[in-house]
């Protein structure tokens, strides 16, 4: 399992690794029943902190893409697709919402902020 | 595996008053300037000097209960000790044999190759480097359920200091061990420690996870101007600087979202340190 972390991002490095995990689980490179690398590798691996790892597996963990099993470490769960299909949708609406946070915070009100939606999906 | 609770220890100048834990299968950093209290709380914890006022247990049990075998599973490196100058690698293997039941000599061998350590040569003609290895590698060559190292990476460069932390988080594999390491480059544990003390003056100012410190302090630039009109709430120090400025955050996030304004900017362990020892209260 290949993962790159990037210090300079803003976005934290805990969230680096679970998005990167996740991203490998639905797009089929992490089949079910894989076994993860133990906090303690992982952490050597990455050259990061074992507690940032474990935040990184108890997300996964919570999230229902992984299952850890005292003892014997973690492993992929077994995801169906209905599920992945419902959190691409959540995490597309986490996007939409902050885009229109910030659109609100400068200013614009929700007309404009709409019509600009509508110019996007247009373009694209 | 540590416990430390309300330790006091006075000196004519300088007063030790902390309290800190270091749960099993951790990593905690205890970070700190110079003359901050970081050696003197390590030979606190080893019963080197006697405390004023306070509790100490180490596995659970008080200091002074811990028998001898409990002791060999210790593993230690101080920083200004190591063996007499006048004696080879080989000469202290034996010792070493008597000194630890569980002493792998084997494995301590083939480190000693890894690392290139001749065992035909006196420790007095070490360079820095050399000796502050033999350190790390006598105290993890005995199957110690404890760490305790207080400034093993001093006087290295870069890449020694990435080697040993390297056999370092080898160590932590396990998931049974835990160890406490004090540096004054904190830029090296940021990649290595889960928790964090910060002591000033004796005193613990701050103790926090890695992750937590790395996502969410920041620090925040701000003119003159703009200073009055920032919201304090999750400001913890200021520093005055040329063009304003400098503010310790412990919650930058709630900064990028209501004040998009403003330079946000993630700081390192050094950083921190440094706002919280020399920046004033907000």
């Amino acid at each position: 399992m290949v993962l790159m972390i990037n210090h300079s991002s803003m976005q934290p490095i805990y969230e680096q690794i679970s998005g990167q995990i996740k991203d490998k689980i639905i797009h089929g490179e992490l089949i079910e029943d894989t076994i993860l690398p133990s906090v303690r590798t992982l952490a050597k691996e990455l050259r990061v902190s074992a507690l940032t790892i474990k935040k990184s597996y108890d997300i996964l963990e919570q999230e229902g893409f992984i299952i850890t099993v005292h003892g014997k470490g973690s492993f992929v769960a077994n995801a169906n697709q209905s599920q992945l299909a419902e959190e691409i949708k959540r995490e597309v609406e986490t996007e939409f919402e902050q885009a229109i946070r910030k659109g609100r915070s400068c200013g614009m009100n929700d007309q404009e902020i709409d019509e600009l939606f509508h110019i996007i999906m247009e373009e694209l | 595996m540590i416990r430390l609770y309300n330790v006091k220890k006075q000196y004519s100048q300088f007063q030790l008053h902390c309290s800190l834990e270091v749960p099993q299968n951790r990593v905690t950093a205890l970070i700190g300037p110079n003359g901050a209290g970081k050696s003197t709380t390590f030979k606190a914890i080893l019963g080197l000097i006697h405390v004023d006022d306070g509790e100490i247990e180490l596995f659970g049990k008080p200091l002074h209960t811990l028998t001898i075998q409990e002791q060999a599973t210790l593993g230690i490196a101080l920083s200004n000790s190591c063996f007499c100058g006048y004696l080879q690698i080989q000469d202290i293997i034996p010792i070493l044999a008597q000194l630890y039941p569980k002493f792998q000599k084997e494995y301590f061998l083939q480190q000693c190759q890894h690392f290139d350590l001749p065992l035909t040569k006196k420790i007095n003609d070490f360079s820095t480097g050399m000796k502050a290895k033999l350190k790390v590698l006598i105290a993890i060559s005995h199957q110690a359920r404890l760490l305790i190292l207080d400034e093993p990476t001093t006087g290295l460069d870069v890449l020694a200091r990435e080697e040993l932390l390297d056999i370092l988080r080898e160590y932590m594999i396990p998931g049974d061990r835990s160890i406490l390491i004090s540096s004054h480059i904190s830029s090296d544990l940021e990649g290595f420690c889960d928790d964090f003390y910060l002591i000033d003056k004796g005193k613990i100012l701050l103790h926090e996870e890695t992750n937590i410190l790395l996502d969410n302090y920041g620090i925040l630039k701000v003119t003159d101007k703009q200073y009055p009109y920032v919201n304090p709430i999750y400001l913890t120090r200021k520093k005055k600087e040329p063009y304003g400025y400098r503010l310790l955050t412990n919650k930058k996030q709630f900064y990028q979202d209501n004040s998009p304004e403003l330079i946000i900017e993630k700081c390192c362990i050094d950083e921190i340190i440094l706002m919280m020892t020399k920046g004033e209260h907000i």
